[in-house]
Order: C-alpha cells, then sequence, then structure tokens
C-alpha cells in the first residue's frame, strides 16, 4: 500500500464520520425500528381494528361493531376459557418458579467451578434440541393410562390401578407446560446468582448470619431480577400457548389460544381478533406489573 | 459448616432429579422410536424392538397405511427459512445494537420496540399479519408473510445478544484505529467484528434454532406449503405414529452436529483471538 493511500482514506473518513455522526445513528437504527413497524405494530393495531369489524359468517366488512366483543364477555365459553387461561398460567407460574429455584439455586451458587456450571445449564438446554411439537407429543406415553409412569408405580405397587387423571386433563397440561417451561425460569435465575459476588455472602457468615438468613436477606434480593426475567418469559409463552393443551388435553381443555386457532379455522376473523385483543391486553398487563419490580434493561 | 454441607448435597440431588425430569420426555421418545411397525403404537410396552421407523422417515419402508412425514419439501422449506431469517436477524440486530453504543433519544422506545417482538405470542402476531395479508392483498406464503414474522421473532434475541457483548465491549482498541485514521468500515472488518465474532456466533445460532421451531406465527401466514413444524402439527388432529419419534431423535441428532461445529468454531475464534492479539496492528496496514 503506497504512502499516500492511508493519508487520503483519513480524509475520507473524516468527511465521512461527519456525516455518520449526525445521521449514522438513524441509519443503524431504521432498518430494525422500519421492520418492527411494519410487521410487529401495524399486525397488532390490525388486529385491534378488525375485533371492531362486522362479521358475517364466511367472511368480514369493515363496519364497525363492537357485537363480537359482546359475544366474548357474554358467552360462557369464552369467558370461562379466559378465566382457565389465567389459572393454568398462574399455575404454570408458581411451578416453575418452585421446582426451578433450587436448581438454579445449585447451579448458580453451590458449583463455583465455571465449567461445571456450564455444562449443567448446557445439560439444561440440550432437550431443547428436539422440536418443541415432539417434546409435548412425548408425554402422551408417559402420562397414559398404560403409560410409562403408571407402568413404573405399578411394578413399585404404590399403586393398584393406574392413575387415569394424567393424561387429557388440565393436570397433564400442566405437567407439560412446567417442563417445557421450567427451563426459562432457570436460566435467568442462575444467571442472576452466579454474578453475586462471594464475598458479599462471606461478610455476611463472618458478620454471623445463619444460611437462611444470608439466603433471604442477600442472596435472594439480589436473584430477583432474575425471577422476573423467568417469570416473563414464562408467562409470556404460557399466555399464547395452545399447542400443549391441544396435545395433552384431548382438546378438552381450550385456552385462548386454541379458541384463536379454532376461530380462524372457521374464517372467524373478527372474532378471533377480539381474543387476541383480550391476550395481548392480559399480557401487557402482566409484563408492566413484572416490570415494576425491576428495570429489566438496567439489567442486562 | 456441616449444615451446609448437608444442604448442598440435598441441592445436587434436586439437581439431578431436576435435570433427570427434563430428559424424561426425550428418552421416552428415544426408546418408542423403535417399536415395531408398522402395526406399533406411540406407546409402551414395545412389542418388538425395530428400526422401522427410522425407514418410514427415510422413505425406504414399505409403503403402509401411516403417511411418510413430507420431509423433503417440508425440511427444505424450515432449512432455507431458518438461514434467511438467520442472516436478516443477526445483521439487523448488529446494527441496532452498534446504534444502542452511544446514548439516544428514544432509545427506550426502541428498546422496547424491539424486545417487544419476542415477546408477543406467535398466535397474535400470525394472527395480526393474516389480516393485514388478507386486508392488503398478499398471498401468505412461508417464504413472504411467514419469513418477515420470523425476523420479528429472533432479531430481538440477536439484539440482546450483541447488545450484551458491546457493553463487555473495550472501545478502546476501536478508537485507537479512528485515531490513527482508519475508515470506520474498514475498523468494524478488522477491529469490531473479530471482536464481536462470537456474540454473532451466538446470535446466528439463537436465530437459527428459533426459527427451524416456529410454528404458531407460521400456522396463520405460511400459506399451503407447509414447513416441518406444521406438518408435525397436522399429525395432532388425527392418529400419531412413531414415526414422529423417530423423526425426533433424527433431527436432534442433527442439531447436535450443528451445534458441535458451532462449539468448534467458537473455541477457533477463541484461540485466534489469543494468539493473534498482538498481531492486529499488522492487520490494520
Amino acid at each position: 500500500m503506497s504512502a499516500v493511500e492511508p493519508a487520503d482514506s483519513a480524509g475520507h473518513a473524516a468527511d465521512r464520520s461527519g456525516f455518520m455522526q449526525k445521521y449514522g445513528h438513524f441509519l443503524l437504527l431504521a432498518p430494525g425500528v422500519i421492520w418492527m413497524i411494519l410487521f410487529l405494530v401495524v399486525p397488532l393495531l390490525m388486529m385491534l381494528y378488525v375485533s371492531f369489524w362486522t362479521q358475517s359468517t364466511f367472511s368480514i366488512s369493515p363496519d364497525l361493531t363492537v357485537k363480537s366483543w359482546v359475544t366474548f364477555f357474554s358467552s360462557e365459553t369464552y369467558f370461562g376459557a379466559l378465566l382457565r387461561t389465567l389459572r393454568i398460567w398462574l399455575t404454570v407460574l408458581v411451578l416453575t418458579f418452585v421446582i426451578g429455584y433450587p436448581a438454579a439455586l445449585f447451579i448458580g451458587q453451590h458449583v463455583r467451578n465455571k465449567t461445571v456450571q456450564t455444562i449443567l445449564l448446557v445439560a439444561c438446554v440440550i432437550p431443547f434440541w428436539t422440536s418443541f411439537l415432539i417434546r409435548v407429543l412425548a408425554w402422551r406415553p408417559m402420562l397414559g393410562k398404560e403409560g410409562a409412569i403408571n407402568i413404573v408405580l405399578q411394578k413399585f405397587g404404590l399403586i393398584s390401578q393406574p392413575i387415569e387423571v394424567l393424561l387429557f386433563t388440565e393436570l397433564s397440561v400442566i405437567i407439560g407446560m412446567v417442563q417445557i417451561y421450567v427451563v426459562f425460569m432457570v436460566g435467568p435465575i442462575a444467571f442472576m446468582l452466579a454474578r453475586i459476588d462471594d464475598s458479599l455472602i462471606e461478610a455476611a457468615r463472618d458478620l454471623g448470619a445463619s444460611s437462611w438468613r444470608i439466603f433471604r436477606k442477600v442472596i435472594f434480593p439480589l436473584s430477583l431480577p432474575g425471577v422476573v426475567v423467568g417469570a416473563i418469559f414464562v408467562s409470556v409463552m404460557v399466555l399464547g400457548e395452545f399447542a400443549t393443551a391441544s396435545a395433552l388435553s384431548g382438546r378438552k381443555v381450550n385456552l385462548l389460544g386454541n379458541i384463536i386457532v379454532t376461530q380462524v379455522g372457521s374464517l372467524k376473523w373478527a372474532f378471533a381478533a377480539v381474543i387476541g385483543v383480550v391476550l395481548t391486553f392480559v399480557m401487557a398487563v402482566v409484563i408492566i406489573g413484572l416490570l415494576r419490580v425491576v428495570n429489566l434493561r438496567r439489567e442486562l | 459448616m456441616r449444615n451446609f454441607n448437608f444442604l448442598k448435597a440435598g441441592l445436587g440431588f434436586y439437581t439431578a432429579l431436576f435435570i433427570t425430569f427434563l430428559y424424561a420426555p426425550f428418552v421416552v421418545m428415544g426408546i418408542l422410536s423403535f417399536q415395531a411397525g408398522p402395526e406399533g403404537g406411540p406407546q409402551f410396552p414395545i412389542i418388538e424392538w425395530s428400526t422401522y421407523w427410522y425407514q418410514h422417515v427415510l422413505g425406504i419402508a414399505p409403503p403402509s397405511r401411516v403417511a411418510p412425514l413430507p420431509i423433503a419439501e417440508a425440511l427444505t422449506r424450515s432449512l432455507t427459512l431458518a438461514f434467511a431469517t438467520m442472516v436478516v436477524s443477526t445483521v439487523l440486530g448488529t446494527l441496532t445494537a452498534q446504534a444502542f453504543r452511544r446514548h439516544f433519544k428514544g432509545s427506550g422506545f426502541v428498546f422496547y420496540l424491539v424486545v417487544l417482538g419476542m415477546m408477543v405470542p406467535g398466535v397474535l402476531l400470525g394472527l395480526g399479519m393474516a389480516l393485514v395479508a388478507d386486508q392488503v392483498g398478499i398471498a401468505r406464503t412461508w417464504w413472504g408473510t411467514a419469513f418477515v414474522l420470523h425476523v420479528v421473532y429472533t432479531y430481538p434475541f440477536a439484539f440482546l445478544v450483541m447488545l450484551a457483548i458491546f457493553n463487555r465491549f473495550d472501545s478502546s482498541v476501536e478508537e485507537a484505529a479512528w485515531a490513527l485514521g482508519v475508515p470506520p468500515g474498514r475498523t468494524f472488518r478488522k477491529i469490531t467484528f473479530p471482536l464481536i465474532f462470537p456474540g454473532v456466533l451466538s446470535a446466528m445460532l439463537f436465530a437459527f434454532t428459533l426459527s427451524y421451531d416456529e410454528f404458531p406465527r407460521t400456522l396463520f401466514t405460511g400459506g399451503s406449503e407447509v414447513t416441518m413444524p406444521i406438518a408435525i402439527y397436522g399429525t395432532f388432529a388425527v392418529e400419531i405414529h412413531p414415526n414422529l419419534f423417530a423423526f425426533g431423535v433424527l433431527t436432534t441428532v442433527f442439531s447436535f452436529a450443528l451445534l458441535s461445529v458451532y462449539g468448534l468454531l467458537m473455541a477457533a475464534s477463541v484461540r485466534r483471538a489469543k494468539t493473534k492479539g498482538i498481531g492486529v496492528q499488522e492487520d490494520i496496514e
């Protein structure tokens, strides 16, 4: 490379950096922001708009009405689905926390070797390399009347009759969801726990605090952002679920997501949109509530 | 202290149980994939061990009443879609994260706008996009309407990964390059990119996996040409057969291969950063 050229390109760079200073930011941000507005914001607004359209048997027309909304809140089936969705969501959320926290505590706090920590976390993530739908389906031969769990329990003489409530009930949906989503709770919590400075805990111990007190006063509060992030992950996934419910409940447990799928299937767009808006509203309330506990952006 | 060790052992045992719980369906899937075919169903007990369902998946089993999975077309579509999604969302994520290295007005808005993409359930976004396509008069296809939603879903993950990378990034090397008059494009290629490469790989991995397994968004926007997850979802309505489990085992093995490539690339990049760190200066010239 000649001696002149670097100086030359430096001159260009100065010109360009002036331009970049002014508009560079805009250029970097524009593609992402435009993409999100066109393909995320517009569809969601469309959903809101269509929820007020008039639904006839097989088509919708843009004559504004609240008929679909009235149907939703006055129908036992649909309003019941809303309550059922909330109930299952809360149950799964609490269970993923209760089941996941001790494992996260062990991985994040008690395993001090970084390599072992990584191996354990990777071990938790590996099942995710199997297709989500196949993982859900694999619960059927586990929970069924002649499923793995009943066979094992009968072999050990713990039960004489197979337990039948395990499959095609609300319970099976909850078991399936907890198993699938618990990792999203464990990951963030373990991450936060691993970041706790050891000297903090040593200091507490030197000052004579009991293990339980250290957990309550130091470890748990510091892991709280992880809990919140995990709770957000689990909440958004469970609230928008329909596949687990349709695979493990034999279509007996209908969540809001299932109803949307059915309505779209029968071309009831306006009605599906109403349920979509209700679901969005529920999720917004849940996420905003959770974000009040912790500032997500500062924790990253 | 003894109390503490007892607690640790207890938690360790619990974690072992926990991981077993995570793997249970996986193990069941593995066992049942060797069920006898074509009459054996997806349940216990195993009638006879066989590899029939693997042959069935690969299309070399004699024809039977069980319809074969549309591997050839559906899998190709899924892989193509995942690849395109990976490229676009990693580029978008890197660009946006790069912009976030300086504080700017409205950064909070952009942050939440992007993160919203991974928050909104697929079923809602799929529905919204289907409605838009319906009104605008665009055909719903896996490479069009479904593709843009896949990016909406994976781009936030890429963005967050890159944001985390840039947060721990020592920008003095870059500043040194600028001070020496290296143009921004070249600085990015020679300095910034090698440093953020591990992050880029992770972002790509995230995007590819998420897109490959994505189905609620695709269900409403993918049109009549199905991707692999949609093909599997289609079997929900009818009877399921162990061929799904055989397919699951095969794809998991395939994923492991992919993960190993990722691990090797990662290790290579770390090694190169270590040995070549001193050579950066000559590289810029």
